[in-house]
């Protein structure tokens, strides 16, 4: 059964170093032989396990750790310390367009995307025709999505990257929480996505949706898990804290 | 896929096996670059036929040399030049322009590196045609040697790759690399024998060291002397490229145990 396990898990950006050095820099630092490098903590002492069958929320103010507790879960940022272990097949949904090419069709595109949200090529083909259908394009698939307008490119991404089937399934902020630009057909779309995941984390500004979905919730303040119980006791909690007035 | 800390060479492994994707990437790379021209792919001829009629004339003449021999010599060496200087130029943004992709979708970085490998490979064997065409005008030999150019070409492909892992993971760290490698590359242009003969360094006793000494020279040698003369290159050349290779092989090696995944820091 697919389920995820964090525990104790920091990470850190390390600023002005190993983000934007030169030899120069390097040069310099090693002559001075001591290390001017900032780091921010982003996640610290980080401790989940979520089992299958589990639909969680994650809250938390701006910069709060979210979308990169979500990169730690889906093995795109290596923890500095603590362990991730993860088993089934985690599924990152932070937007729809990574892959898409503008010179390429809308064809083309379907299957590159496909491809690097981990379907196979026969999987694609079974589902090809319905996320066609869905992105309602016509003919306009045999053309380069150049062509398109932007509300054309937005469906046709949308109805590619809602089309995998993952056992782990991570959302972030826009994709869960239903754009205002996608109509109810898309919304009921995503509710079926996120029903057939067997896992679901969604990290979310939205309070609206978030107890209609998760039982769950984890509230996130400076990379750290604050609170982490029943969707509708966290939600309270991280009201009021939002509630008090900022001097 | 449950362990912690599962090593980088274990994601070396995964992203070989995803090979419908990264093969998929490189070839809509190639593609791409030519959907909207009137030729597509001809460009790549024609910009090396001119360079080789410009140069080629002008430099059998200037060195003394029959242009029946001088250009498609002067050919082969200037599509796996540009093989060398695309894998290490072009291949070492692999990491920095997959920036988007590594931080947004769950794949072994390695993928990217493949994908940048196969269109600058494929790349390379389109422009392979223009030798054949060559090959054919100036009636080159052809038999059971030509074959040995095979294993040679192996090896670059090896090299190829090998070097796009390097600098895609020193250029990720020091943005720097990519355009010292690129007067590097510049610098042993001009060098090797590429516009010029080698024997014409290897005859003047006190400059053959250039030449032998340079490790470029051999890695061309291990296909170039093959398709040009139906026979194998000097056996040292094949030394020299088995060398290359393993001290590439080590170095790389060393890069991704050092970073690791880590490298998305560094984008």
């Amino acid at each position: 059964m697919a389920h995820l396990h964090i525990s104790h898990v920091d990470l850190e950006f390390t600023v002005g170093a190993e983000r934007q050095d030169t030899l120069h820099s390097m040069l310099r630092r090693g002559l001075m032989r001591h290390t001017e490098q900032r780091t921010v903590k982003a996640l610290q002492d980080v401790s989940i396990t979520i089992a299958a069958g589990e639909r969680v929320g994650l809250i938390g103010h701006n910069g709060a750790g979210k979308s990169t507790l979500l990169k730690v879960m889906a093995g795109i940022y290596p923890p500095k310390r603590g362990a991730v272990a993860v088993d089934g097949h985690v599924c990152p949904l932070f937007e729809f367009v990574t892959g898409f090419e503008m010179e390429a069709t809308g064809w083309e595109n379907i299957r590159t995307r496909a491809l690097l949200l981990g379907m196979s090529p026969r999987e694609i083909d079974r589902k090809i025709d319905s996320i066609a259908a869905f992105s309602n394009l016509g003919e306009f698939l045999d053309i380069p999505v150049r062509h398109y307008s932007s509300g054309m490119f937005v469906r046709l991404a949308f109805a590619t990257s809602t089309a995998v089937d993952p056992q782990i399934l991570l959302l972030d902020e826009v994709m869960a929480a239903g754009d205002a630009v996608f109509i109810n057909s898309a919304r009921q779309r995503m509710n079926d996505l996120m029903l057939r995941a067997s896992v679901v984390v969604f990290a979310s500004h939205s309070l609206d949706v978030l107890p209609s979905f998760c039982d769950r919730t984890i509230l996130l303040q400076k990379g750290r898990v604050i609170a982490d119980g029943p969707t509708a006791e966290v939600v309270r909690l991280y009201e009021a804290q939002t509630a008090v007035p900022v001097t | 896929m449950t362990s912690p800390m599962r090593s980088s060479f274990d994601d070396i492994a995964r992203s070989a096996a995803l090979w419908p994707i990264w093969a998929r990437l490189g070839l809509q790379d190639v593609r791409l670059k030519f959907r909207r021209s009137a030729i597509g792919p001809a460009w790549i001829f024609i910009n090396l036929a001119i360079l080789v009629v410009s140069i080629g004339f002008i430099y059998a003449n200037l060195l003394g040399q029959e242009p029946r021999q001088f250009i498609p010599y002067l050919t082969i060496g200037m599509i796996l030049w540009a093989y060398l200087t695309n894998s290490i130029i072009d291949g070492g943004n692999a990491f920095v322009h997959s920036e988007g992709y590594i931080k947004q979708i769950s794949l072994p970085i390695y993928v990217y590196l493949f994908r940048f490998f196969i269109s600058i490979t494929a790349t390379m064997l389109i422009t392979m045609c223009a030798f054949v065409i060559v090959a054919v005008l100036y009636r080159l030999p052809v038999g059971l040697g030509t074959l040995l150019a095979v294993p040679g070409l192996l090896m670059l492909m090896a090299t190829s790759l090998l070097l796009i892992a390097i600098f895609a993971h020193l250029n990720a760290r020091f943005r720097d690399v990519a355009h010292l490698a690129s007067v590097a590359m510049q610098v042993l242009f001009y060098v090797t024998p590429v516009i010029f003969p080698a024997h014409l360094l290897q005859n003047r006793g006190r400059l053959a060291w250039i030449v032998e000494l340079n490790p470029m020279f051999h890695l061309l040698e291990v296909v170039r002397r093959p398709l040009l003369s139906n026979s194998a290159a000097e056996w040292h050349s094949y030394l020299v490229a088995v060398g290359i290779i393993a001290v590439l092989g080590t170095v790389s090696m060393v890069l991704v145990r050092v970073y690791g995944r880590r490298i998305v820091f560094a984008l």
